[in-house]
């Protein structure tokens, strides 16, 4: 990244993350740092529900994972080609396993009449 | 479309889309125990909904970035997830009881099993959202629902009195017979605020904003479409409150259902009036279904980032449209289990200003902050209401509950 400056808590975590084809994959539910060199420093981040569980209290942290599995998927720092409003990927969501359009719920909508249309 | 047009329709679709079941049944009821003396609370809810709005449809344009993208980034992860919860719970509700309200409606007009006709509801509002287009979900159900204008014609019909009625929109506490009426009161003026102020539309508002491809040069728009198309909204619940207080008052009738509430323009217009009031709620209960619904599904998807909008092609936001079928399922489910409609209207819109400050303070402070908003943050008279607002609902939204409870509901 070329910026000199960057507040990871607040342009960064909890952003929407976007692919190289602007496609919507997720938000960054955590970040990786490496603090064994003098500054810490930003190597991966991270998404999915095991991330952003880790985050809540232990008792809604077990419901959470309970019911809605503990993906994750660790995006190295040097993925991440842009940050704007979003953070964007340098390569396609599916190359993370990130898109939404491989799961069984895409396989249930892309079957109903229509759902191809524009 | 020119912009112009585009303006006028949008006015008319917010002025249409004012009314649900919970507003039309607490409105009407406050006009039948206490006269005019809650006109006022319409007043403060109405500028209370265009000042939320104003805000959420401003940051939407300049920022293309609806309501639960900036409570996860304000709130964080924990107490984020806590608001979409609550906010999702109470569109649930408030989708159940609208659904209950449109098969009390189809069985009004045709007869038959009323859980019969909630399958219908069900189906009918499954196939409207996959079938059209956001814009046309919008302009026929909001238009559609401008026959609600009819309750407004029967009020001054009844022949209101023009300075009691005046005087009903300043602030007052009325004379009452005995003590506890003091918190029935109480308790219709935050239901009334809370029906007016539902978080759900402001959701609602500033994600239709983005399916709309608005951008900075929208605010404009944004602003009079607000400002004009919810102060002709408020006119629909002026003229309920009329009827409650000018027909039903005096027949001692609390109207509990939508089709005792429509024989006031009955009374006044005939058959046509009727079929009118019947017709007119029908669309704004199916717009405000649709529109709990979508902003269920909208909530989620903006909250874990997933791809969202009635304008992409189905396949590509799959999770998205489960997730308002799943909510039209859900509510449907709940109105089978055989629980009476108008109780959930009245749990969803207490539940409803509960959590309003949720989602109130953190759209108030992206508003104001200027590095996200730029030259588009909150003004002086924004900020100054803004803040006043915030006040307001949290007393409203601390007392909702205890007098829910104390009031039994508002029946004394």
């Amino acid at each position: 990244m070329s910026e000199h400056y960057l507040d990871i808590v607040r342009q960064v975590l909890d952003r929407q993350v976007v692919d190289a084809n602007h496609y919507n994959c997720g938000k960054v539910d955590d970040i990786e740092l490496d603090l064994s060199g003098k500054l810490p420093r930003v190597t991966a981040i991270l998404v999915g529900n095991q991330y952003s569980s880790d985050r809540l209290p232990e008792f809604a942290k077990w419901i959470f994972q309970k019911f809605f599995g503990r993906s994750r998927v660790k995006i190295p720092w040097s993925d991440v080609s842009a940050i704007t409003d979003d953070v964007k990927l340098a390569k396609n969501a599916d190359e993370y396993g990130l898109d939404e359009r491989n799961g069984f719920v895409y396989r249930f909508i892309e079957k109903l009449p229509d759902a191809w249309r524009k | 479309m020119s912009k112009y047009l585009e303006i006028f329709l949008g006015i008319l679709t917010a002025m249409g889309g004012f009314v649900e079941i919970g507003e039309l049944l607490f409105t009407v009821n406050a006009g039948v125990k206490f006269g005019y003396s809650l006109l006022w609370m319409i007043a403060v809810g109405t500028i209370g909904i265009i000042v939320f709005c104003e805000m959420s449809g401003r940051i939407a344009a300049v920022t293309s970035q609806p309501v639960f993208y900036f409570i996860r980034q304000r709130a964080g992860y924990g107490a984020g997830l806590l608001t979409l919860l609550a906010a999702n719970l109470a569109s649930l509700l408030t989708c159940a009881a609208e659904i209950g309200g449109i098969a009390i409606l189809l069985k009004l007009l045709f007869g038959g099993n009323y859980f019969l006709l909630v399958v219908v509801t069900l189906i009918f509002l499954l196939l409207t959202v996959w079938f059209l287009s956001f814009q046309a979900i919008e302009r026929i159900f909001g238009l559609l629902g401008l026959m609600m204008l009819v309750f407004v014609a029967a009020g001054f019909w009844f022949g209101p009195d023009w300075s009691q009625m005046a005087a009903g929109f300043v602030p007052n506490i009325p004379e009452v017979k005995t003590s506890s009426d003091y918190l029935v009161y109480a308790y219709f003026a935050v239901a009334l605020l809370s029906s007016i102020m539902l978080p759900y539309e402001t959701y609602f508002y500033a994600s239709g904003a983005i399916e709309d491809g608005w951008n900075p040069a929208s605010v404009t728009q944004n602003r009079l479409i607000v400002i004009v198309g919810f102060s002709l909204g408020a006119l629909l619940a002026v003229g309920l409150l009329l009827n409650g207080a000018l027909y039903f008052q005096p027949l001692v009738i609390e109207p509990q259902l939508p089709g005792t509430a429509a024989l006031a323009p009955a009374f006044a217009f005939g058959k046509y009036g009727l079929i009118l009031a019947i017709l007119g709620m029908f669309f704004a209960f199916s717009g405000a279904a649709i529109e709990n619904s979508l902003t269920a599904a909208y909530n989620l998807s903006q909250f874990f980032g997933w791809s969202w909008g009635k304008y992409r092609v189905p396949k590509d936001a799959p999770r998205f449209h489960l997730s308002w079928m799943v909510v039209f399922v859900l509510a449907a489910l709940i109105i089978l289990t055989g629980v009476d409609p108008v109780q959930v209207v009245e749990y969803s819109i207490v539940f409803s200003i509960v959590i309003l400050p949720l989602t109130y303070l953190p759209m108030l402070l992206a508003a104001r902050d200027e590095d996200y908003m730029g030259p588009y943050a909150n003004g002086w008279l924004a900020a100054i209401l803004g803040w006043a607002y915030f006040v307001l609902i949290c007393i409203a939204a601390l007392a909702a509950i205890p007098l829910l409870v104390i009031t039994h509901g508002g029946r004394g």
